[in-house]
């Protein structure tokens, strides 16, 4: 007989282990352990379309390039039709499109992704504004027609703010309260430094011209910066923002979203100067979008230090997508909410493992999938076993029949979702076809053995059980530890220990047992 | 709140599935041996080789090879039933009251049977369609086993058994299976059928409960439960000692029928067997099993 305490050192051993990897990553990788979790990526996609009426046809605009605060990769345009070019002017790197006669409805896209971190600068209090600047700065201090430097109202303002005497610190600060301190408002279109501080009120690229205006007049040397701000989804909204001269190095600051001395890692910068996002050929139709997404990637500093043991190494050298290595580091954590549900909530399922396995797949399709997969296979499994059941069919060749009908309804909802432009329901078919195979397998056997009712409530159980899997599997804060963390598995297996010697009553068995446990009857 | 306070505190008196697989199962019974349990055909060769009572065998089945012979064999029984040796829950069983001709017989239920319904059902069964995760089982055919009157005058239609509870030999618990017309002849308590809990000392029927519900008729023949003495009850619990002690699991559930001519068979031993005795005792197995150890 085993004994009745033989899993606690087992648990033990399993959590002092998964702690002492855990301890000696941190300790090596010093104060920064958050290096080895991943980052986000983002994945924007510039969409344009232009109605050329089959006539010459130019489009210009800005393309972003790497630097400390933004790494650039997987650059592609997609311009069929149309010439691209990409280069350097100035401060920027300009993209231009053209063409001698470009149809109506010409669609171009540019794709890239950026990874991107937070930059943070420090002023030191005690700088003083200096009594001369480098040859190539000197431009970003003279006036131009939307930054008036020299207007009058804006050197009062200046005073009256007490930007004009100090350290460069102070000043920065007393002309960053000014123009964080201008009512919010969604202007369309240009505003000048000058109106933007008459009207008392403006939007990103007014208070921006102001903040330029205000530091030029105080020998600061100041510029416009345009860009993006990341976020999933589309978006035509561009963002400006502020660049000051400071000690050598270009300090960013947004008076709109009160950023100070900070670029947030979702910035993207476009172009710097006092430019226009987009210039085209006047008479053709214009429109743009930028769509973009997210996926979490190995960080750079990860992939670095991980050195041999490095999965994310591993799967980049195979070719594998890192999302595979995220649905299978996450599989044992779905299994277990699997065993929680069963063995301590008393949950019926269909197997031990299939919901997890349905989670995991819906990961990647999408939750609506798994569940939509599961009711066609019921459905398949209903009608296939009545008639399985009148013809007399042995067993397993009903049951091939039935991976059969699994197979063509998969592939017949397909069709009907095509002819009825149903774009995404079209895609069913993207669902694993084994699990929905083994999923209908199951489901015959449970009919057949313990009645359509039980079977039924093993499916209501299997779907709230596949709803918890997703919804713990989905979690990022999860997939990132697990990711960092991989040796966090043996807590996993410490739990499933834990769970496999827990003799406790399941939740559900509290009401089965009602009779024995409430005295003097229910 | 009070109620429900107490009802909580009991909770340990009550062995849930955990429990029952943790300390008793996985303690008590070695996997190896659960094929005894789980394989009617097996156990029975071991039952009977010690002497515990059991249903005479008719003919066994063993593929599809064998089925012609099978077939000729039954053409010349009476009454009979059709068994898969590793079926669970009463699935795949069917019963033959009588001969009405060559290839014809009538059915448990007055249904006509015919030798192709038959083929069918022991083809199914040589699957592995009734046998829980297996791809191929055998066919067990015994006499149609006509049970005590005392058992008949519970219900008529459907076998009532016994199914006593063991932990090393010595006899736990006890009750009474009664199939219901909601249970479809069949005497599992998950399928609406009855529980009659049973003194293991006097034989006396002290409670029955069917889905949870306290009873004291029988919901469908409205005869009296409470209070009846069940015939051969020493003998009886007996022959679960018997069979308890003749198999290597530690930990079973034994299920007795009391044939009118040949008194108390085994029918098969289970060796995980529901908890649902608890709720027609009213009485948790842990204290029982702590005053045994």
């Amino acid at each position: 007989m085993r004994q009745r305490h033989a899993h606690w050192p087992v648990i033990g051993a399993l959590l002092l282990i998964t702690a002492l990897i855990v301890g000696y990553k941190v300790i090596v990788l010093g104060d920064n352990p958050g290096d080895l979790l991943p980052t986000t990526q983002y994945n924007v996609a510039l969409d344009l379309r232009l109605n050329g009426h089959g006539e010459a046809a130019k489009v210009r605009t800005f393309l972003p390039t790497s630097d400390r605060h933004q790494l650039v990769l997987d650059e592609a345009n997609t311009s069929p039709g149309v010439h691209f070019s990409a280069q350097s002017e100035e401060l920027n790197r300009v993209a231009t499109w053209s063409g001698a006669q470009v149809p109506d409805g010409t669609a171009l896209r540019y794709a890239y992704s950026v990874l991107n971190t937070e930059l943070r600068y420090h002023i030191p209090p005690e700088l003083q504004i200096p009594s001369s600047y480098p040859r190539s700065v000197l431009p970003f201090l003279r006036p131009e027609t939307d930054v008036q430097v020299d207007a009058p109202e804006i050197l009062a303002a200046v005073a009256a703010a007490g930007a004009d005497k100090g350290s460069v610190l102070e000043r920065l600060q007393a002309i960053y309260g000014v123009t964080t301190g201008l009512t919010a408002r969604p202007f369309k279109g240009t505003t000048d430094a000058l109106t933007a501080l008459r009207l008392g009120e403006a939007s990103c690229n007014g208070r921006s011209r102001l903040f330029v205006a205000m530091a030029r007049s105080q020998g600061i040397p100041a510029r416009l910066v345009g860009g993006l701000i990341l976020q999933p989804g589309s978006k035509r909204t561009s963002h400006q923002w502020v660049e000051v001269y400071v000690a050598g190095h270009w300090v960013p600051f947004c008076p709109t979203n009160h950023y100070f001395a900070t670029l947030p890692a979702n910035y993207l910068v476009l172009y710097r100067g006092d430019e226009t996002l987009f210039r085209h050929t006047s008479d053709v139709d214009f429109d743009y979008a930028f769509q973009t997404s997210t996926t979490l990637v190995p960080s750079v500093r990860a992939r670095e230090i991980l050195g041999r043991f490095n999965l994310w190494a591993l799967f980049e050298r195979l070719e594998l997508p890192f999302s595979l290595l995220r649905t299978l580091l996450m599989l044992p954590v779905g299994a277990l909410v699997v065993v929680f549900f069963r063995n301590v909530v008393g949950m019926p399922t269909y197997g031990t493992f299939l919901p997890a396995l349905i989670a995991a797949a819906a990961g990647s399709t999408g939750l609506g999938w798994g569940i939509l997969g599961l009711l066609l296979v019921t459905l398949v499994v209903v009608t296939i076993r009545a008639g399985v059941h009148r013809l007399g069919l042995l067993h397993s060749p009903g049951l091939a029949i039935l991976l059969t009908g699994v197979t063509v309804g998969v592939l017949g909802v397909s069709l009907i979702a095509d002819a009825l432009h149903l774009a995404h329901l079209a895609r069913v078919a993207m669902f694993p076809i084994a699990v929905l195979a083994i999923t209908a397998e199951r489901l015959y056997l449970s009919i057949a053995e313990n009645g359509p009712r039980e079977a039924a409530q093993e499916m209501t159980g299997t779907i709230v059980v596949i709803l918890g899997c997703y919804v713990v599997m989905k979690s990022l804060a999860l997939q990132m530890l697990l990711l960092g963390f991989p040796e966090l598995l043996l807590v996993v297996v410490a739990a499933n220990v834990y769970l496999g010697r827990w003799t406790g009553m399941r939740l559900r068995e509290y009401s089965r047992f009602a009779p024995v446990l409430v005295k003097g009857g229910v | 709140m009070r109620r429900w306070l107490d009802a909580f505190g009991r909770r340990g008196d009550v062995v849930g599935m955990n429990r029952r697989n943790v300390e008793l199962v996985y303690a008590l019974n070695e996997r190896r041996h659960y094929p005894l349990a789980d394989d009617k055909i097996l156990a029975k060769e071991l039952l009977s080789a010690a002497g515990v009572a059991v249903p005479r065998t008719l003919l066994t089945c063993d593929g599809l090879y064998d089925l012609p012979r099978a077939m000729r064999l039954i053409e010349g029984l009476q009454d009979f039933v059709v068994k898969p040796s590793r079926g669970g829950g009463g699935n795949g069983i069917s019963v033959v009251t009588k001969r009405l001709g060559p290839g014809l017989w009538r059915g448990a239920g007055g249904r006509v049977i015919d030798a192709d319904e038959l083929h069918y059902q022991m083809a199914q069964i040589l699957f592995g369609a009734f046998a829980r995760g297996a791809l191929n089982d055998r066919v067990l055919v015994e006499p149609r086993i006509v049970a005590h009157e005392a058992y008949q005058g519970l219900w008529a239609d459907g076998l009532c058994d016994v199914r006593i509870i063991t932990v090393h030999a010595k006899p736990l618990l006890a009750m009474v299976r009664v199939p219901t017309a909601q249970s479809d002849g069949k005497a599992n308590l998950h399928q609406g059928g009855l529980g009659l809990a049973v003194e293991l000392d006097t034989g006396l029927v002290v409670r029955a409960v069917c889905r949870g519900e306290s009873l004291t008729h029988h919901p469908d023949s409205g005869g009296p439960l409470l209070g009846l003495r069940l015939p051969h009850w020493e003998q009886t619990v007996d022959v679960a000692r018997r069979a308890a002690s003749a198999v290597p699991l530690q930990y079973l559930g034994v299920d007795i029928v009391v044939d009118e001519r040949e008194g108390p068979l085994v029918l098969e031993i289970n060796a995980r067997p529901g908890l649902e005795i608890q709720n027609v005792h009213g009485v948790g197995l842990n204290p029982l099993l702590e005053a045994l150890s």
